[in-house]
């Protein structure tokens, strides 16, 4: 079974391709764009295509014109799979699929997909988590700074006090470091 | 505050939504919105079908064709609204307005000499001119083959229909890869300032205040306690968006990158005359707009003569529920003009 993974998303697609390459038999094959040359001579079973692809509208089209592509493809909507659509959807993956081929033999090509485009949502989300944290880290650092400037204390006493305040005002450490600077600058004129 | 998420697709005319968030409108009416930009209508409709969006902005024809279940499942659909009105146009390549005969001006006119010059191609043994339209289900799709059918081009047989998201239409102009479009604001004023060809039909000329763009929902909204609210904050945000002092701001608010994304001046090109939003019961769904959609749908085989057209518009298109949302902002039409012909002077009855 041959499919094709069309996601603008170049780093997603590899990680659906290579998650693919697990379901035999199977040939994969990725692309960030529709390409009608590409979809003749690859001539795919299925078609696993982003949510996020502008290409979804053009694949539809094939349906209507069956005549000028030999393989035409169908969007995924049988009804002996109950739900698979729906979750597909959500997770955001819609499938094309010629003519024929059993709904068995999709499910666990879509079941790959959701869980790669999960994952990847997860990756991409811890990502900017660790950002954020290394931001904040930074953040308590310089008001740590001046408070070790302007109460003339050590910097463990620095941090217990912007922790204490922290813990007074049920706010995260970096929320409180922040609003500490902010009013710094004010009391300073930065922000006049 | 209720909270409702609402799909749209980066052109002019998703307007309405983007102003009731920005302007308030929403927030007035108790409603937390969250718009949700999408890159293609297929994912509109799937969206909108499993529920990950509540209503969005959808081509005219796309919820009878869901309804119908042209193409697909049977997917019952309401459009409560109708977003904008005319918007739309066809551009040529610069390469093949220059085949049309100097003083070409009317639509007929210009499309006779499309006609004579794509059977000039015929009997010359070239392959057959590529027009590009946006989805099967649209406006665009059914002005364009009505308007080259008119002038008796054979459309499965001389040109090549191809279905193109709007901004690869725009570099497939300059490529040569397509020879015309068919599509919506501000898309053709985006290849016109690049250079790259020429308008030579607006679909307010083929059909003066004829349909492109509504409100579509799952057919279950309407009886949703959300709907009325939704519809009331639209209504006002259509008010605001035609209203000429704000098309300056309009064109800056929906030039950013999350909404439509295009220069601010290509976006102005379609305020102020060419697209309208709310004038003259604007945003009614019109039945005489859904029984020339279905008329096309059966004219180019979407949908078999089974189909009970009655029965599908009165489920489908619901003026009932746009006026509604008028009356209680106060802001019905005085008068509420009948749609009138189309190009070639025929009328499309709503009975």
């Amino acid at each position: 079974m041959r499919v094709l993974v069309i996601d603008p998303d170049p780093a997603r697609a590899a990680l659906v391709a290579e998650g693919l390459e697990g379901v035999d038999p199977l040939e994969v094959r990725q692309s960030a764009q529709f390409d009608a040359a590409e979809v003749a001579s690859f001539a795919p079973d299925i078609i696993v295509v982003a949510c996020d692809s502008a290409d979804r509208d053009t694949l539809e089209s094939l349906r209507e014109a069956g005549e000028t592509n030999p393989r035409p493809v169908v969007m995924f909507a049988d009804r002996s799979e109950p739900g698979l659509a729906e979750q597909a959807i959500r997770a955001g993956v819609a499938a094309y699929i010629v003519d024929g081929l059993a709904p068995a033999r999709v499910r666990p090509i879509l079941e790959v997909a959701m869980t790669r485009f999960s994952l990847m949502q997860q990756l991409r989300g811890d990502l900017a988590k660790a950002k954020a944290n290394l931001e904040s880290r930074k953040v308590v650092d310089r008001a740590k700074g001046l408070l070790m400037k302007e109460r003339g204390l050590d910097e463990d006493a620095a941090y217990k006090l912007l922790r204490k305040l922290a813990m007074d005002t049920g706010r995260p450490l970096g929320a409180v470091a922040t609003d500490l600077l902010a009013f710094a600058g004010v009391l300073k004129g930065d922000a006049s | 505050m209720t909270s409702l998420t609402l799909g749209f697709i980066p052109l002019t005319d998703c307007a309405p939504l983007v102003v009731a968030e920005a302007k308030g409108f929403f927030a007035g009416e108790g409603l937390d919105v969250t718009l949700s930009r999408e890159a293609s209508w297929a994912t509109i409709r799937d969206k909108v079908t499993v529920g990950a969006l509540d209503a969005a902005h959808m081509l005219a024809p796309m919820a009878l064709a869901a309804t119908a279940g042209a193409g697909g499942p049977v997917t019952p659909m309401i459009a409560p609204l109708a977003l904008a009105v005319n918007g739309a146009g066809v551009t040529l390549s610069n390469r093949l307005s220059q085949a049309l005969p100097a003083g070409a001006e009317t639509l007929q006119e210009i499309a006779a000499g499309l006609a004579a010059f794509i059977g000039q191609r015929r009997v010359g043994g070239e392959p057959p001119l590529t027009f590009a339209v946006v989805f099967p289900y649209s406006m665009h799709n059914y002005a364009l083959r009505y308007w080259l059918a008119e002038a008796g081009v054979d459309l499965d047989r001389d040109v090549r229909l191809v279905v193109t998201p709007p901004p690869r239409m725009v570099e497939q102009l300059r490529t040569g890869q397509v020879d015309g479009v068919c599509v919506g604001a501000p898309w053709n004023a985006v290849a016109t300032r690049g250079g790259l060809g020429r308008v030579v039909m607006r679909t307010s000329q083929f059909w003066p205040a004829g349909p492109d763009k509504v409100l579509g929902a799952g057919a279950a909204f309407a009886q949703d306690d959300r709907l009325s609210p939704l519809l009331r904050a639209l209504v006002r945000a259509q008010a605001w968006c035609d209203r000429a002092e704000n098309h300056e701001d309009l064109a800056v608010l929906l030039a950013q990158p999350e909404y439509v994304g295009a220069p601010p001046d290509a976006i102005s090109a379609a305020l102020g005359g060419e697209l309208v939003f709310h004038r003259d019961g604007a945003g009614i769904p019109r039945l005489e707009h859904a029984r020339w959609f279905l008329a096309q749908m059966r004219r180019w085989n979407q949908i078999g003569a089974d189909v009970d057209a009655q029965a599908l518009i009165a489920s489908v298109y619901r003026p009932d529920l746009a006026m509604a949302a008028l009356k209680a902002t106060g802001l019905a039409p005085e008068v509420q003009p009948a749609p009138g012909p189309l190009f070639d002077g025929k009328t499309f009855a709503a009975g």
